[in-house]
């Protein structure tokens, strides 16, 4: 009996893949979780230190509301330029939210892996470019949520906790090219996720370990690259710096999957 | 053309030979029962075929085409170890999830279809969770039928199932296999595949030992009368005398293998003052040619030395 096998294009795998990862994302209340959290800690770091005790700061904390999103690339608040320092303004701020991301994908891509899905899903797919496109894709669009979620739950804690929002050395066109450059950020961090997540596939413990590790020496440069006093450049820079090392890294994750046992 | 044709094809997980030379021929149409001890390979070959793990060498055919090949990967259904659900899905949402993945146009109708053909319409809303092992299996079975594949790979999908849940997995083997696709299952109860399998494949420490049809298989497995009496002893003497191959089973049972009738023995035995408290005409099933085959190869079956 002859068996005729139709061709899948790229397209139509990549979008079913992609259907398959956005359900996945949208239903599971992972991501819910991780996007409250993201939402709730910057409410908590402002107002927490902000609280005063019999009149002083109880913490040396955020002078003003901007502090959370970053520095301007020539002062930070220990006046040494717009890199990481180990004080509460330069750890707590909106790029630890680059650490939360991999919790988030490595769950998520671990969770294939622990489920047996992945048998199901590498069994009918011999293409795995189609699986690291899809789960950067989607880790991506999850990372920016939380991003957004965090400035947005930054501007309630600034409200609440009374901090001024006035800004010194950048504008809000600024301010809005830094967070989209810090955006654009994502897909560098959530390739690096994916690298650590398919490499220990069901060891969700191992994979965010890894993931934490790799992405502490990547931390720096978040700060470097997207100053509030970003302007177009930086965007463009974070979109290019995204865009090559999610390429050159998802295949990275790529010839993982074709190399390694998926099981 | 064959459904799948495996030659000379090893393994090897650092110093274990999973498998050793392994050649196999499974026919489009057929349902091919995988039978052999635990960690002889068996599990193993369904992994390469399935491109989840990959073979140090030898050679892996799927309709004519390298097992890698994505066409015909697409249409390969899949049931290893677990059915690779969400825990927290219902059953729906897990099927809808695969037959996307599948990019099937009609995803909701043909998950209807495969809830229908696995007994499980009126389950679609369970939370996979809270579903027994029988539905775990029969959604893993569904979850390979979407999108019509040409080859299913099952490995012990009847383990842990109940006579129900047994006969309602044969039945939809057998409506699988009529539509035409391939089935390859792997099982240590032999006696159900016995009832589904059209051709058979024993596998004893990372080598293919005997390939057969069913057919072959009848041909193969001897009718024998057995027979109990008072003194098993004294009536093994005189058998013994008249027929050459007999033995004693476990249960103190006498085989008479020479293809002679019930009638005969008992007249002979009668003749010479033995009464029989019970005879029967039996015939080797698979379980028992598969012990025989073991046996003569000097392999541990059912924990027993041979």
């Amino acid at each position: 009996m002859e068996k005729n096998f139709e061709t899948n294009t790229f397209a139509k795998r990549i979008i079913s893949m992609l259907k398959v990862d956005a359900r996945r994302l949208f239903t599971t209340p992972l991501f819910y979780v991780m996007a409250g959290i993201s939402l709730v800690i910057p409410i908590l770091i402002l107002v927490m230190t902000t609280m005063t005790g019999g009149g002083e700061a109880a913490t040396a904390g955020f002078d003003n509301i901007w502090q959370i999103f970053g520095s301007v690339s020539n002062t930070t608040a220990d006046g040494n330029g717009a890199t990481m320092g180990m004080d509460l303004v330069s750890m707590c701020n909106i790029d630890m939210m680059y650490f939360a991301i991999a919790v988030l994908v490595c769950i998520f891509v671990a969770d294939d892996f622990r489920s047996g899905y992945a048998k199901n899903l590498f069994t009918v797919r011999s293409k795995k470019t189609d699986y690291v496109i899809s789960k950067t894709v989607i880790g991506f669009i999850g990372g920016a949520t939380m991003l957004i979620t965090f400035v947005i739950g930054a501007l309630l804690g600034g409200k609440i906790a009374g901090l001024p929002f006035t800004m010194e050395a950048f504008n809000a066109g600024n301010f809005i090219c830094s967070i989209l450059s810090k955006i654009f950020l994502v897909p560098i961090f959530v390739s690096i996720y994916v690298i650590a997540s398919v490499t220990c596939k069901e060891k969700l413990w191992l994979s965010l370990l890894v993931s934490f590790g790799v992405g502490m020496f990547l931390f720096n440069i978040a700060p470097m690259v997207s100053p509030l006093d970003s302007g177009i450049l930086n965007i463009i820079l974070c979109i290019a710096g995204g865009a090559m090392f999610a390429v050159g890294l998802g295949a990275i994750s790529n010839l993982i999957l074709k190399k390694t046992n998926l099981v | 053309m064959n459904a799948i044709e495996i030659r000379n094809l090893t393994k090897s997980f650092g110093s274990k030979q999973a498998l050793n030379g392994l050649n196999m021929t499974v026919p489009v149409g057929a349902i091919y029962g995988f039978i052999g001890e635990n960690g002889s390979g068996k599990s193993t070959t369904e992994k390469i075929i399935c491109g989840l793990i990959h073979p140090t060498n030898g050679d892996v055919k799927l309709f004519g085409k390298e097992y890698t090949d994505a066409d015909v990967r697409a249409k390969i259904g899949v049931l290893i170890e677990s059915p690779g659900c969400f825990r927290n899905y219902s059953v729906w949402n897990n099927l809808m999830l695969q037959a996307t993945n599948l990019g099937i146009p009609n995803a909701k109708e043909e998950v209807i279809k495969v809830l229908k053909l696995v007994r499980m319409e009126g389950a679609a809303s369970n939370k996979y969770k809270n579903c027994s092992l029988g539905m775990k299996q029969r959604i893993g079975i569904a979850m390979a039928l979407l999108g019509n594949p040409a080859l299913l790979v099952l490995d012990e999908p009847i383990n842990g199932l109940d006579a129900d849940g047994m006969r309602i997995m044969r039945e939809i083997l057998l409506d699988v296999a009529r539509n035409g696709c391939t089935v390859l299952v792997s099982s240590h109860i032999l006696g159900e595949l016995e009832k589904i399998a059209t051709h058979y494949g024993i596998v004893r420490d990372g080598k293919m030992i005997k390939e057969m049809t069913a057919k072959e298989l009848d041909e193969n497995c001897r009718t024998y009368v057995a027979l109990q009496t008072g003194n098993i002893s004294l009536t093994k003497s005189l058998l013994q005398r008249k027929y050459a191959r007999l033995e004693e089973d476990t249960e103190n049972r006498l085989r008479i293998y020479d293809g002679v009738s019930p009638e005969e023995i008992v007249t002979y035995l009668y003749q010479n003052g033995i009464l029989i408290s019970e005879i029967s005409t039996n015939k080797i099933g698979l379980e028992e040619y598969y012990i025989d085959l073991m046996n003569e190869k000097g392999a541990n079956v059912y924990g027993k030395k041979f």
